[in-house]
């Protein structure tokens, strides 16, 4: 209520906010400030406010818990190839026996990949002969993950990702994480693939194109994709794993990637794929 | 109206070293946003780990697109990385619960002295009693308010890290300082309700 008939027009809280932060046009400055002048029931109103920016403005800055780094060359931030390569039908919950090792070899020519984006991409890397390929796979039981899903509680701090962009179409992006870069063979390994920019909302991994495989030396295992949830259209999979339920070949321990590939359900035949280094310890 | 606050002049020739893949000028670029990127994304998930995780990642994509930076000033590109970083934590985390209220330590030295225990207590109890409300906001209010207050930002370049009107960021700033200021006050022994007299 107006005190006094003089000044009829209650500011709003949004223009008592910004009479703080000093934010008004001068038109507008003048005549809230005018206003509250002659209102005890604003100065009241902008007083609470001003003392609540003021207690949020106290927290103390903190220190950051770790220093910040970049590595020394560029992570290799997306590969991408014709899908000939990898035939729809061999997009499924198999543990590739053979079939990998050209797209180990080609792909993953490691880290030192140079700059990344703009020569994988104009190359168009020719992987190895779609046909015969299917022959080489060798199906298995795929490690599904636990059921309890993530536990937010039980995360590691160093956080392991690797991001793909769609070179047609900027907003379409694979996002691979994992909760740590290291585990113990027994550990469980947290991973989350987001499928941004999917033209389906499906949770079904085989629709979406979605595979996980841990790779070393040209054999992999496929991890099964279980899809998380739907937000706000994106599609995203992942879970807990647990290692030592990999049928994987001694020595277990070594130096592995986890990559994902994302066969674009939309008939263009593009192919995005995201890898992050996995180093198992143990035995 | 009021200028936006100070585009750091010494950015632009650290960027466009960093576009050049000088690694050193990147370094100097994190050393000067370290701390005010840190402490957003740490107000906004309230999780010092997850904050560090949030924090590494945004410059590690930042460093990767930096030749993809034009005209924008670094420090919003980089914030909005962050922010965009915070809201997939959001969505990977939605279902599984939110992180505990971290006890604090670790603290740098730019908080009101006060050197007595019990005053020290008490701005300790104040200081989680505003963390506890400002994550209790939705994110978009909370962001708003985290870069108005917590990274001291002009509306306008707030604008331009969350990609919405001027408008928008207005009124999530006031509609955030208003929810906050309500559950502040249900603390009357910590925010006593002030009540403006005339004399
Ligand atoms: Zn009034």
């Amino acid at each position: 209520m107006p005190s006094e008939p003089r000044v009829p027009i209650e500011p709003t809280l949004e223009e008592l906010s910004a009479l703080i932060d000093n934010e008004l046009d001068a038109a507008a400055h003048a005549r809230v400030a005018e206003h509250v002048a002659g209102c005890q029931e604003c100065q009241a109103r902008l007083e609470g406010l001003r003392q609540t920016a003021h207690a949020v403005r106290g927290l103390p800055m903190e220190t950051p818990p770790r220093t910040f780094t970049i590595p020394a060359q560029r992570r290799q931030a997306w590969r991408w190839a014709p899908v000939g390569w990898l035939g729809s039908g061999a997009v499924a919950l198999l543990l590739i026996a053979v079939g990998i090792q050209n797209l180990h070899l080609h792909l993953s020519a490691g880290p030192t990949a140079t700059s990344g984006s703009t020569s994988t991409v104009s190359g168009g890397l020719a992987y190895g002969p779609a046909q015969g390929q299917k022959g080489a796979v060798a199906p298995l039981a795929a490690p599904a993950p636990s059921p309890q899903l993530f536990d937010s509680q039980s995360r590691g701090s160093a956080m392991n990702a690797a991001t793909v962009v769609d070179p047609t179409n900027s907003s379409r992006r694979l996002v691979l994480d994992t909760d740590s870069a290291s585990y113990p063979t027994t550990g469980r390994m947290q991973v989350t693939a987001q499928l941004i920019g999917s033209p389906l909302t499906s949770l079904n991994s085989a629709n979406q194109g979605l595979t996980l495989t841990l790779v070393r030396n040209g054999l992999g295992v496929a991890l099964n994709p279980v899809g998380v949830e739907s937000w706000n259209g994106t599609p995203i999979f992942g879970g807990w794993y647990d290692i030592a339920g990999f049928p994987l070949s001694a020595p277990r321990a070594g130096d592995y990637r986890l990559e994902a590939t994302w066969v674009i359900p939309d008939g263009s035949g593009r192919v995005l794929q995201s890898s992050v280094p996995i180093r198992l310890t143990g035995n | 109206m009021f200028p936006s606050q100070d585009k750091n002049p010494n950015d632009r020739d650290l960027v466009s070293r960093a576009r050049q893949g000088d690694r050193e000028a990147f370094t100097q670029l994190i050393v000067q946003y370290q701390v005010p990127l840190y402490n957003m994304a740490l107000r906004m998930v309230g999780g010092r780990e997850d904050a560090a995780d949030i924090a590494q990642e945004a410059f590690l994509r930042a460093w990767e697109k930096i030749r993809t930076l034009r005209d924008a000033p670094f420090k919003s590109w980089l914030f909005q990385i962050a922010a965009n970083l915070c809201y997939d934590h959001f969505r990977r985390n939605r279902r599984y619960g939110t992180m505990p209220d971290e006890e604090t330590h670790n603290i740098v030295g730019l908080g009101i002295a006060t050197p007595d225990p019990q005053e020290r207590a008490e701005a300790g109890e104040r200081n989680r009693l505003v963390r506890q409300s400002i994550q209790a906001l939705d994110h978009d209010m909370r962001i708003a308010i985290v870069l108005r207050d917590v990274n001291g930002m002009a509306y306008d370049e707030i604008a331009s890290v969350l990609q919405v009107p001027l408008g928008t960021v207005k009124s999530r700033i006031a509609r955030a300082r208003a929810q906050v200021q309500e559950r502040l006050q249900q603390h009357p022994e910590f925010f006593p309700r002030e009540d403006v007299h005339a004399e």
